[in-house]
């Protein structure tokens, strides 16, 4: 047995909650898709066996819901979420490093400058706990964003800010295994997306809106 | 109306457990996934003991007892499906021997030591990962997936003894192949 410094307590549970961190990988979204396929399709002998009834009040509710996507704005919950989370996978799985790689947000701001038609209001330099990596241009819901990079541990956490005038409620939803944080705020949208907890993430949106 | 021997009710609750039991599986894709990525050289192999894990929890070729603890369950069956894909491509799993120790180490963690594991790059545990052998690492990460010790000797087919020592080795060589790498 090893002769053990009282630290290696300490240095073990640093190294559980590094290896918590690493071992949560998020499952390639065709996994995800094949495998609803194949064990949730088993639905449809059940379905065949639905009354006339049944089908009607089936056939009422999809009328319903096509009527409400049509009301609702074209940008749905799940459009947003899942472009959010498809952005932040491009920043994470990139070879390239960041356009801009910067731990100074007096860097990486002014790098957005004529790339963008709005200044980003993000005044949040990083800190012990969320070092700023840099940042990169987006493509979000069409439009041009900016992408501000942290780091939270071995996490990656993805701030998308976009210009938005729509009045977007705070929501915090779970797509693919990421957590995604929105909200919208002075006539700009921000997202944060990470695959980090939802502690640490609401951590971030407070420094953020400070 | 001509009544089924069975009743109506009973029909419909049967097909909505089934449906229930996979849709609460599904739940645990992406930690399967996790778990199969360490284990494995490729991320298509890690794919493939996925979906063999499934076809099988959910193709009736295991059969999950009642008041199981579902989660505990599919993860048992992928550590199957692993050892069996290992098989196929004749890979051989070292069996840590229980028998032996660790050899000695004099461990020395200064502040300035902690600090460095607290910005631990992934690489480099990546790589201390990687050096454990397959089943300490199966252990080792089943705990940082926050299952019990109890719950790993169900997943693992051991002593709830034999999931302690191998934790607390493979701790020890994780703490002295992150030393070696500063």
């Amino acid at each position: 047995m090893s002769e053990l410094d009282p630290n290696s307590s300490e240095a073990d549970r640093l190294i559980a909650a590094a290896l918590a961190d690493h071992v949560r990988r998020p499952a390639p979204r065709r996994l995800h898709d094949q495998l609803a396929r194949a064990h949730l399709a088993q639905r449809s002998p059940w379905r065949t066996r639905i009354s006339l009834a049944s089908a009607f009040a089936l056939g009422a509710a999809v009328a319903a819901a096509v009527a409400i996507a049509v009301i609702r704005p074209p940008v749905t919950d799940a459009v947003f979420v899942d472009e959010a989370v498809g952005d932040h996978l491009r920043i994470i799985d990139a070879q390239h490093p960041l356009e801009v790689a910067s731990s100074d947000l007096h860097n990486v701001k002014p790098w957005f400058t004529g790339r963008l038609d709005f200044a980003p209001p993000v005044s949040f330099v990083g800190d012990d706990e969320f070092h700023l990596r840099g940042g990169e241009l987006a493509v979000f819901l069409g439009h041009k964003a900016a992408a501000f990079v942290y780091q939270r541990r071995l996490h990656t956490i993805s701030a998308f800010v976009f210009a938005d005038t729509e009045p977007r409620p705070r929501s915090e939803t779970t797509a693919r295994g990421f957590h995604v944080i929105a909200w919208a705020s002075g006539g700009f949208g921000f997202a944060l997306v990470s695959d980090v907890g939802w502690d640490d993430l609401r951590l971030l949106e407070a420094r953020l809106r400070n | 109306m001509v009544l089924s021997r069975k009743p109506r009710l009973a029909v419909v609750a049967e097909r909505a457990d089934e449906l229930s039991l996979a849709e609460q599986a599904l739940a645990y894709v992406d930690e399967l996934y996790g778990l199969a990525r360490h284990l494995c050289q490729t991320p298509s192999d890690a794919e493939d003991i996925v979906q063999e894990t499934y076809a099988r929890a959910l193709g009736g070729v295991a059969r999950l007892a009642p008041a199981a603890n579902l989660r505990a369950w599919l993860f048992r069956i992928l550590r199957n499906c692993f050892i069996d894909q290992a098989r196929r491509k004749k890979i051989v799993l070292e069996i840590p021997d229980d028998t032996v120790g660790e050899r000695a180490v004099s461990e020395v963690w200064d502040a300035a030591a902690l600090d460095q594991l607290r910005y631990l790059a992934a690489a480099d545990l990546e790589r201390a990962l990687g050096e454990l052998p397959v089943e300490l690492r199966f252990i080792v990460l089943l705990d940082a997936q926050g299952f019990s010790e109890a719950e790993i000797a169900e997943i693992a087919r051991c002593a709830a003894g034999t999931v302690k020592s191998r934790l607390s080795r493979a701790r020890a060589r994780l703490r002295a192949t992150l030393k070696e790498t500063r």
